[in-house]
């Protein structure tokens, strides 16, 4: 075949940009659809549904704390004895979700049954939401147990009290 | 003056290297890379310092979006064709190569368990387009095959229970995983919650992305 002459010799040279231009381009789709940040996981351990539960020895108020997730991130908690609540006092507080606000409140709970009992993990701590919470309260009040330590809590149903107080602050639609 | 006769310099960059490196990386990519599953709700899920990863396999997946429409999925494709033809045999209704396919082929589904076929009819852009409504879940359904018990109402609906109960008689490793949208209200969850305990699976994860530990 005829052939045009260049006028140089050498080696045959490859353009291999777009090569690398294919190459970062695929690059870029592959980064963009790889999920690379594993989600974590909270472990939840609920009681069995038949367990009777009426047989265990009833909760001591004194070394409780309850927590009710209401509406629009806030929250209400208070420590009742059982003779306050026959009597129908009961001093209930609210704060919000901010490291001051709830984490303080089971801090300063824990210093109280400290010094009460003598060890902060007799504390236990009760946690009913509310149907309009979010589930992100949820999930932030299980992780401020984690957080603060607190050694035993459950997510419990709201009773008659915590829906009298839902009604009293206005949470709940009468 | 004489003319300085300047050497024509040739410039052209050797790309070989980075070529090298542009296949190299592409292939670490490819090698890494684990497609999202296209998802039939978009799920914001919450943070927590929780430290536990989700497991690879053998994942029982429930979806809970912010309007409170739930959705069921299991990681394994063998595991679905299962829970397909367990679901036929309940339900009545015949499956064909495609249905099947398209049944392997879906993260996630949420439809009342009775309209599944008719889910499954729609061709696959018809498919991209239909908003699932959700499975029912109400958690005072009494579970199938069983009486209903005192607090139960024989009218409700629960499919979530029923496919709980499905996926774990097929495989019964399967652990189970919440995924909730941080918006969605608690009483969703709460039913959910509900039916996991009503069939007996007292231990699942609700996955939530990690933040930082204060302190």
């Amino acid at each position: 075949m005829a052939s045009i002459d260049t006028g140089k010799k050498g080696a045959p040279h490859v353009d291999m940009t777009p090569m690398v231009d294919l190459g970062f381009l695929l690059i870029t789709f592959f980064m963009l659809a790889t999920t690379f940040s594993k989600p974590k996981t909270m472990e939840i351990i609920k009681p069995a549904k038949n367990d009777d539960l009426t047989k265990s020895p009833p909760l001591k108020k004194t070394r409780s704390m309850s927590i009710l997730l209401g509406q629009n991130d806030r929250v209400y908690y208070y420590v009742a004895s059982d003779e306050d609540l026959a009597q129908g006092k009961l001093k209930v507080d609210s704060t919000d979700f901010s490291s001051k606000g709830l984490r303080g409140a089971i801090r300063n709970r824990q210093d109280e049954v400290a010094q009460q009992y003598g060890n902060k993990d007799t504390l236990v701590v009760l946690i009913k939401a509310m149907p309009k919470a979010k589930y992100k309260n949820m999930v932030d009040i299980l992780d401020e147990m984690r957080i603060t330590g607190v050694k035993s809590y459950a997510l419990v149903d709201l009773d008659k009290v915590d829906t009298t107080i839902m009604e009293l602050v206005g949470a709940l639609p009468k | 003056m004489p003319k300085v006769k300047m050497k024509k310099h040739n410039i052209t960059m050797d790309m070989t290297a980075m070529c090298d490196v542009a296949f190299l990386l592409l292939t670490f990519f490819i090698l890494t890379t684990k497609f999202k599953p296209n998802e039939p709700v978009q799920v914001e899920i919450p943070g927590s310092t929780a430290q536990i990863p989700i497991p690879d396999k053998d994942v029982l997946l429930i979806s809970v979006g912010n309007d409170g429409r739930i959705f069921y999925g299991v990681d394994d494709q063998f595991t679905r064709v299962a829970i397909l033809d367990e679901l036929a045999k309940r339900y009545g209704f015949q499956i064909t190569g495609d249905m099947q396919k398209r049944f392997k082929l879906m993260d996630q589904f949420g439809v009342p368990l009775d309209k599944l076929a008719g889910l499954l009819n729609l061709s696959s852009d018809d498919l991209r387009n239909f908003k699932q409504e959700g499975l029912r879940v109400n958690p005072k359904a009494p579970l199938p095959g069983l009486a209903a018990g005192p607090n139960d109402d024989p009218l409700a609906k629960n499919d979530l229970a029923e496919l709980i109960v499905i996926g774990r008689s097929i495989n019964s490793n399967l652990r189970i995983a919440i995924k909730a949208d941080k918006l969605s209200d608690y009483k969703n969850i709460d039913d959910v919650i509900e039916t996991l305990r009503k069939t007996n699976s007292n231990r699942f994860n609700l996955i939530t992305s990690a933040r930082a530990a204060p302190e």
